[in-house]
């Protein structure tokens, strides 16, 4: 005989749930990490960052492959090398929600990647 | 005979028709310009300004197609690449000002900038040795002074 939903179940569904997606897609609120991303085998890892809106932040990007790389976003008029193996802050301004694209200069077969501000 | 003037007015009839196609050919307001002497504001805004800032002089021919897609197109992606009407947001980054001025410096130092077709047809666009001297100068030094800051 099924069971009746409770309120303790029901917390802990969308406990599981909120928890789920926040592995899936990093997020950066107002806990004072700062998001990272790492180029690796020809990928920015994560492929997407989510942001929180309307603050400005900082980026972590590390170039862990053997080639220098251009972390560049038109949107975001950000342009920085990153030498192979070295770690750069961005400065980022703050941004209005929406999705923002970003590529590496040097790789165009490179997937973009998006910072997303909500 | 008939054939040549058939393909005439077909050619004349597609022309016509692409004139009705439309073309972005917006100056979006500014958003701050770079800090520079005045001089050198003067060489940018006679030599540069006109694809990288969004106070674009457009030409007659950027208003009779095909010649208006392809200064367009030019245009979006010189400002893209380089925005002096967007300074101000290179500059909350300033490793990404400096580099943006460090690449200036390489494209006057290797006459990549302005194009030599871009040249051809606006002379306001040619530098003197002085000109192109004085905007180096001028660009390593500042690219020089915001990577020491950052």
């Amino acid at each position: 005989m099924p069971r009746k939903p409770t309120v303790v179940n029901a917390f802990v569904l969308a406990l599981g749930t909120s928890t789920a997606l926040s592995l899936a897609v990093p997020s950066f609120a107002d806990d004072g990490a700062m998001p990272q991303l790492r180029f690796e085998h020809g990928n920015f890892a994560p492929a997407q960052l989510t942001v929180p809106a309307n603050k400005p932040f900082k980026v972590k990007v590390t170039n862990g492959s053997d080639a220098a790389i251009e972390f560049e976003s038109f949107e975001l008029h950000r342009e920085r090398v990153v030498p192979p193996g070295e770690t750069i802050t961005v400065h980022m301004p703050s941004l209005a929600p929406g999705n923002y694209q970003f590529f590496d200069d040097f790789h165009h077969e490179v997937p973009k990647g998006l910072i997303v501000s909500q | 005979m008939r054939a040549a003037k058939a393909a005439m007015v077909a050619l004349a009839v597609a022309f016509a028709v692409i004139q009705l196609i439309p073309v972005a050919r917006s100056n979006p307001p500014e958003a701050g310009d770079p800090a520079a002497p005045v001089a050198i504001v003067r060489i940018l805004k006679r030599a540069c300004y006109d694809c990288h800032s969004n106070q674009t002089q457009w030409p007659w021919y950027s208003f009779v197609a095909p010649v208006s897609w392809l200064v367009s197109r030019h245009v979006t992606e010189a400002r893209q690449r380089l925005n002096f009407s967007e300074w101000e947001a290179y500059t909350s980054d300033p490793e990404t000002a400096s580099h943006k001025l460090a690449g200036i410096a390489d494209q006057v130092s290797g006459e990549k900038m302005a194009p030599w077709y871009y040249r051809a047809v606006h002379p306001q666009a040619r530098l003197s040795h002085a000109e192109r001297q004085q905007l180096i100068r001028w660009a390593r030094a500042t690219s020089a002074a915001l990577r020491s800051s950052d």
